[in-house]
């Protein structure tokens, strides 16, 4: 028995727990235990981010030929962590009242914690995959096992989980073809031997599998243009469901790229492949595509009126940065984007968490019925600050070292325009989560919320927990660093040069513990300054400037409706729609082809078959 | 270098820059008098206004997060201050960079659109909304201008930018080096400053000066303070990337005070551009000047 | 009938602080108070033409170190600048008690002080300081810029000297002001300011701050706590 026979043995046990007792009061209680027990079985394989080692599972088979193993390395073991720490933050929301809360609103709690158990167990064993056919079956099990989370609130979810599998079965049938292609080079599924062979394929060969598979686990990342599952299946799962989804699970396409791009293809390859009849190569292309699914996401988030939505859409673009790092291929780049997956998953399970506690108590996310929530829900408007400047990547949070480190790298590439789309994505986002906070939890009370309280301790201590974490590895980034460097030793990436407070480097370095040391003295400052002058009245919120108008209760003396209108008229009509009507066009053609094909064999009369037969022959004979 | 040296540095710093400020303040509101013909503030008149509204002695707030952001805006740009070198100190400027620059200068801005959503005024709001956009807009010429500097420099160290200037004399400055990335930074320090035309986020006869509008008392002179300190990090930052930073101070000052003065001598000609006219204007010719700047730097 | 209850146009002064530091300390304030004077002109008559050529090239406030701002919260003086109708004064009222002090109000052109040419109307509000403690009138009709200025160089002066405390007089005597205001607007009368709160905040409690208008005051008016964050 090995560590990650154990770690795999208690994710089971988890899912069993799960079944038998999800439905009792004290079930989520239990299940919070088990996720702990994983995260210690996880901790006992925390000497792999230190030297490039794998532990492999004593679990293994061999079927027709094959062997089929699971091992664990540095990039499993972060990602693993970031997963089960996701679940239990999650399962640790759902326990307390939020959960009584979704039984008593009809929903289905035991099926919420089986469905994020099973989440947790199938991610766990796509991340040990050991070889293809393994990394497949991994695939298949997370693919449906979040589509188990994304159904079961009922409703508009349905709708959204059924898209989702759909473009999840194409997207598995794109990695079946592109696995079967390797399998018909080498006639086996391990890695080195995938490795051996891709590296030996001519350019016009290797382009096929790439393609494939790019695609196939790009479907689960959200690339563009394959994102348009996403933000509706997310945000229509239930609060807690959505953190774990929002959080790690896209980014299991995100590992899987690791492993096809980095790990068996090399990413001195992707380099180098250039695109056919074009002076581009794979990697340009990769890196746009990325930086599209930076931009327009963001700006369709921009867009959104309801607060899941917004953070959904966000999610899809945020996945952007991680792989703009990763293809960047140095050593800054990619540790920009592997420690992007560690920062996102902080802050937007934070945030999840705190619109989940804020519908909690008002019963509706729509960013214009709400407002002023800040005076009744602080703790919850606390998390939400935290997390949307880690989302907007500003100092002092986490979410800017990443993609500090990413604009880095772009500038040492010499990336001008792929670094002015990042930048772009960043200010995007910054008007976007102005708007989310302000129009929840700034402005004017609304009469109705007036005796709202704080959501109870099990919900605010999970997303208060995420935001000590996201300042604490904002301001030590090399926390994560370390791990990042162990997982860049591992697949074959530079392996970045960091310290304590970031990174140490002659042509610019970053030293949070300074930065942030220093914003919060100028706070202090500031705070002095402001103290120093005269004392303050507070006022409530009616006696508010209003041009001389007596402003009383029922007066709504709020903005909050099309936030940011100038911007609107200007790139509004650019982008409204396009990539819906991409999707809605590659639909309707699918459906024309196979209404034919259904048509030729089965409605046309067979009269008309005859008829053309009979002119056929008819022409033969006499000419 | 030494722990008392680098506190008196960062002590220094600030206080330069917002003595600095007072008189660029001042030297904004006597352009400005000047070309209405009107004689303008005495000398101190900044610093009247900023001691008079800290000693209001009745004011308003509408919570702790009005507070916060006043604190927030004025000790982001505190810290803003110890990045950017001036002639003998570097302060922490080699510790954070150009990008972090940046963005810690997004700070206060941040800080004061918390504290305005607080007041629950509209028109507080619908001037953060525009000041956002207006910050989509400039924000990516200015970037675009830190990376040619950048790749110019090969670093994102601002003492190793304004070092490599003052090599040759003139001849090395970014200016003459990089004379396109160096319009569309001084464009884009137009906007940033936030000056007419490019001041619709203010537009105190519609909107009741936006994010000003429930401001009295220290807040106000919160305010005031911040815009000494965005007067000096701008002419401070442009000096740096393109005027071959400071020799000594005289020079800097100079420098400094002659940056600032280009952009607030052609404000006062405009009217107001509306909200999409910037974006429009400040992505077209700043960001198109400076792309193609960065081509020149880049081959 | 309004009661007539003569103001008192000169305040008893503060005490000066013995500390010579502190003494220093204030003056230097009172200084910085007479020279930086950001006003509010809420142009209700035909008074406001002046004060464009005033402020702009011609006469230039700023040299004084006057200069307009937006809204009630940023203001220093309230400017009034002609007839004050009863639907406009309680406009003037709401905005007064949003500035924070110290505050001061200048009543411009003859209408202000009297009623001018408008004594004979019913909904005109004859004289504004039984509604507001006026620091200054400006006659005319219309006083002319250099009036104005005139008129400002006098405020300035008081306020250099520490005479010009009028705003504590709306607190130290609400009940008179409010009666007044109440007999023209009605029982129902009420702002979403509240003054005996800040009176109460910061110590400027007099022997008429309250009572019998504002104890009717109290009983009509739905109550403006600020909102306090809960946990």
């Amino acid at each position: 028995m090995t560590p990650l026979d154990y770690l795999l043995l208690l994710s089971l046990l988890t899912v069993v727990i799960a079944l038998v007792a999800g439905h009792r009061s004290m079930g989520g209680v239990w299940l919070t235990f088990t996720y702990a027990a994983q995260l210690g079985g996880l901790m006992l394989m925390a000497g792999l981010t230190n030297q490039p080692d794998v532990i492999t599972s004593s679990l293994s088979f061999t079927i027709l030929g094959q062997s089929l193993t699971w091992r664990y390395d540095a990039l499993s073991w972060y990602f693993a962590l970031i997963t089960i720490s996701a679940g239990l933050l999650s399962t640790m929301y759902t326990a307390g009242d939020w959960g009584e809360k979704f039984r008593a609103d009809g929903g289905n709690l035991w099926l919420l914690h089986v469905a994020i158990a099973l989440n947790v167990l199938s991610m766990l064993i796509l991340l040990g995959s050991g070889d293809l056919l393994t990394l497949f079956i991994g695939w298949e099990l997370v693919s449906w096992a979040s589509f188990l989370l994304m159904i079961l609130a009922g409703g508009p979810s349905i709708q959204a989980a059924i898209r989702y599998i759909t473009y999840a079965m194409g997207g598995a049938m794109a990695i079946l073809a592109g696995l079967a292609l390797i399998y018909g080079h080498t006639d086996s599924f391990t890695y080195p031997a995938a490795a051996n062979i891709l590296h030996s394929l001519s350019t016009a060969h290797l382009w096929a599998p790439l393609l494939l598979l790019t695609l196939g686990f790009g479907v689960k990342m959200a690339l563009l243009p394959l994102h348009l599952w996403q933000a509706a299946a997310y945000a229509h799962t239930p609060g807690p469901g959505a953190a774990f989804l929002g959080a790690i699970s896209s980014r299991m396409g995100l590992y899987a790229l690791i492993v096809v791009l980095i790990q068996l293809v090399g990413l001195v390859r992707v380099i180098e492949l250039p695109v056919l009849f074009s002076f581009i190569s794979a990697r340009d292309v990769l890196a746009w595509v990325a930086a599209f699914t930076i931009i327009f996401p963001t700006f369709t988030a921009l867009r959104q009126n309801d607060a899941r939505m917004l953070l959904a859409w966000h999610g899809i673009g945020q996945g952007g940065y991680m792989l703009l790092g990763l293809v960047m291929g140095d050593a800054l780049g990619s540790a920009g984007g592997l420690m992007h997956v560690f920062n996102h998953a902080t802050y937007q399970a934070a945030l999840f968490f705190s619109v989940a506690a804020v519908v909690y108590r008002t019963g509706t996310a729509d960013l214009n019925r709400l407002g002023g929530l800040v005076a009744r829900m602080p703790l919850s408007f606390l998390a939400m600050l935290v997390g949307i400047i880690g989302l907007a990547g500003l100092p002092p949070m986490n979410g800017f070292v990443s993609k500090w480190l990413v604009y880095r790298s772009l500038m040492l590439e010499g990336e001008p325009l792929l670094f002015v789309a990042a930048v772009v994505g960043t200010l995007g986002t910054i008007l976007s989560v102005y708007k989310l906070i302000h129009n929840m939890f700034l402005g004017q009370l609304r009469v109705e919320h007036e005796n709202i309280r704080e959501a109870p301790w099990s919900m605010t201590a999970p997303m208060l927990i995420l935001s000590v974490v996201v300042f604490v590895t904002g301001l030590m980034p090399g926390l994560v660093l370390q791990w990042i460097a162990g997982i860049q030793a591992t697949v074959g990436l530079p392996v970045i040069d960091y310290s304590l407070g970031g990174l140490d480097s002659a042509q610019g370095s970053l030293d949070m513990l300074w930065v942030v040391g220093v914003l919060f003295a100028g706070f202090g400052i500031g705070a002095v300054l402001f103290y120093s002058g005269g004392r303050t009245h507070r006022v409530h919120q009616l006696d508010n400037y209003a041009g001389g108008h007596f402003l009383s209760a029922d007066i709504r003396y709020h903005y909050s409706d099309n936030f940011y209108p100038g911007l609107m008229r200007l790139i509004g009509p650019l982008y409204r729609y396009s990539f819906a009507w991409l999707e809605s066009a590659v639909q309707s053609g699918l459906g024309l082809l196979s209404l034919s094909t259904q048509g030729f064999y089965r409605r046309v009369a067979p009269a008309n078959y005859a008829l053309v037969t009979a002119v056929l022959v008819l022409l033969w004979v006499m000419l | 270098m030494d722990a008392l040296h680098i506190l008196i540095e960062l002590t220094l710093m600030p206080l330069v820059a917002f003595v600095v400020g007072l008189f660029m303040v001042l030297m904004m509101r006597r352009i400005a008098a000047r070309i209405q013909r009107r004689v303008g503030p005495p000398l101190l008149q900044p610093l009247y206004d900023i001691l008079k509204l800290y000693g209001k002695q009745t004011q308003i707030s509408h919570g702790i997060l009005h507070d916060i952001g006043i604190i927030m805006a004025v000790g982001g740009y505190i810290a803003a201050e110890t990045m950017l070198p001036v002639p003998g100190m570097n302060g922490i400027a080699d510790k954070a960079g150009l990008i972090t620059l940046a963005y810690v200068l997004m700070v206060p801005s941040l800080g004061l659109a918390l504290g305005v959503g607080q007041c629950a005024n509209p028109n507080g709001s619908i001037g953060i909304s525009r000041a956002l956009t207006a910050m989509l807009a400039y924000d990516i010429p200015f970037v675009i201008v830190i990376f040619g500097v950048a790749w110019q420099a090969g670093s994102n160290n601002l003492v190793d930018i304004i070092a490599l200037q003052q090599v040759d004399g003139i001849a090395s400055w970014g200016i003459v080096q990089t004379p396109l990335l160096a319009f569309a930074g001084l464009f884009a320090l137009h906007a940033i400053l936030g000056k007419h035309p490019f001041e619709i986020y203010i537009a105190p006869a519609e909107i009741a000066t936006g994010p000003m509008v429930e401001m009295g008392g220290k807040y106000l002179g919160g305010l005031f303070v911040m815009q000494c300190f965005q007067l000096y990090t701008a002419g401070v930052i442009y000096t740096s990337l393109f005027l071959g930073g400071g020799e000594n101070w005289l020079t800097f000052l100079v420098k400094s005070f002659a940056v600032v003065a280009v952009p607030i001598c052609i404000a006062y000609l405009f009217p107001r551009f509306r909200t999409e006219d910037v974006v429009r204007l400040v992505w077209k010719w700043p960001v198109m000047l400076g792309l193609i700047g960065i081509a020149f730097v880049m081959n | 009938m309004i009661k007539d209850i003569p103001i008192i146009a000169e305040q008893a002064q503060q005490p000066r602080r013995t500390n010579p530091l502190a003494h220093v300390f204030d003056e230097l304030m009172n200084f910085a108070r007479s020279r930086s004077l950001f006003m509010l002109h809420y142009c209700t008559g035909c008074g406001a033409i002046e004060l464009p050529p005033a402020m702009t090239s011609r006469f230039d406030m700023e040299r004084l170190g006057i200069q307009p701002m937006v809204t009630p919260r940023q203001a220093d003086i309230l400017l009034v600048t002609g007839y004050v109708s009863i639907k406009t004064l309680k406009r003037i009222i709401l905005t007064y008690e949003q500035m924070g002090s110290p505050k001061h109000v200048i009543g411009i052109c003859s209408c202000t002080v009297n009623g001018g040419m408008y004594w004979q109307s019913y909904a005109t509000a004859k004289k504004l300081d039984e509604y507001l403690p006026v620091d200054l009138y400006i006659a005319g009709c219309m006083p002319r810029p250099e009036a104005v200025i005139s008129g400002l160089q006098k405020l300035i002066d008081n306020i250099k000297h520490g005479k010009s405390d009028n705003w504590k007089d709306y607190y130290q005597r609400y009940d008179h002001y409010l009666g007044n205001q109440q007999h023209l607007f009605g029982n129902n009368w009420q702002t979403p300011t509240d003054v005996i709160g800040e009176a109460r905040e910061y110590g400027l409690f007099g022997p008429q701050t309250l009572g019998q208008h504002t104890e009717l005051l109290e009983s009509v008016q739905k109550p403006l706590q600020p909102l306090e964050m809960k946990l």
